[in-house]
């Protein structure tokens, strides 16, 4: 007899979450033992219980995950930080001239005022998110099978360094200035994304690869 | 002193629960059997990557199992300790049992 709790489901976010941070060889077997502990919880001590437990387990696994990455694989880990450290040098700079460009090339400025400004102050910043979120692709790529450990990391380094900079701020007086980090947090967050795109990318293709093996 | 290593403070855990639990050991088990004999919460994570440590150093092994509904369909992935794996844990513990040996732990410091 199936046991009513089978068909209980965990936290679905804190699921996903362990199956981006996981090494696709490891997968099965932690989500599986993760999914079997959680029924058995479940059913000893509540529901409400066992989704906590799977929360706590999910982000200790994930901490544990990203520190074991740089053991286990520390080149290439390693390689997917500075890589995508040096694609955000790259591409940064060239954020701001290329929306100028675009936008003197249509004469945007002369015909459509609003739409230059929007695009000139929004725009930008929307420009700088779109080279995260390739930052992030890029860093997920190098980093082969650990692309969440390398886009995380990555994506504490940016955060640490706004945060280091809204310091710097709030020290020298420039409070309105603060409203930036809403801008600076989403870049850091768009990076996780980029690598969470990889992630899923090569998942679905290993995946339909092994399906068509069988 | 390669081959001469001394098994890490969770290694030796993770080892002794893996000798114990014989054939039973997988995740969840080796996880169960660890914070019941140790009183700590232990991650699924943190497991997992001293299973694969000491797999690199080939002192256990592992194969998978049949997929279960309980799990999802997955399958589990068992463990079990190698010759080598067994040299290992008993140089530690002799190691420690060496190091402890005349100190009179419990009863001067207790």
């Amino acid at each position: 007899m199936t046991s009513p709790s089978f068909s209980l489901q965990p936290p679905h976010l804190a699921v996903r979450l362990v199956n981006l941070f996981t090494v696709p060889d490891n997968a099965e077997a932690i989500m599986g033992d993760l999914l079997e502990e959680f029924s058995q919880i479940a059913d000893r001590a509540g529901v409400v219980f066992a989704r906590q437990w799977y929360w706590r387990q999910a982000l200790k696994t994930i901490v544990h995950l990203i520190y074991t990455a740089y053991r286990a694989a520390p080149w290439s880990t390693s390689a997917g930080v500075v890589g995508g450290f040096l694609t955000r040098r790259l591409l940064g700079r060239l954020v701001e001239p290329t929306i100028f460009a675009v936008l003197d090339r249509y004469q945007i400025p002369e015909h459509h005022f609003n739409m230059y400004v929007f695009f000139a102050s929004t725009g930008i910043d929307i420009g700088y998110l779109l080279v995260f979120l390739f930052v992030g692709c890029i860093a997920a790529l190098a980093a082969k099978e650990r692309e969440m450990s390398a886009a995380m990391t990555l994506s504490l380094i940016f955060a640490a360094m706004a945060g280091t900079a809204a310091v710097s701020w709030v020290a020298t007086g420039h409070y309105w200035i603060l409203w930036r980090l809403t801008w600076n947090f989403a870049d850091s967050f768009a990076i996780l994304i980029g690598g969470a795109i990889v992630r899923t990318h090569r998942s679905a293709t290993r995946l339909s690869g092994s399906r068509l093996n069988t | 002193m390669a081959g001469r290593d001394y098994l890490g403070e969770f290694e030796h855990i993770v080892v002794l629960a893996l000798l114990r639990l014989e054939e039973r050991a997988y995740g969840v088990t080796v996880r169960q059997e660890i914070e019941l004999r140790t009183h700590r919460e232990v991650s699924i994570g943190a497991v997992y990557a001293t299973l694969d440590r000491l797999e690199t150093k080939g002192y256990v092994k592992s194969y998978r199992g049949e997929p279960t509904p309980e799990r999802g369909g997955r399958s589990k992935r068992f463990f079990r300790v190698t010759a080598k794996g067994v040299a290992a844990v008993n140089r530690t513990q002799r190691a420690l049992q060496s190091m402890s040996e005349g100190l009179g732990l419990i009863e001067n410091y207790s």
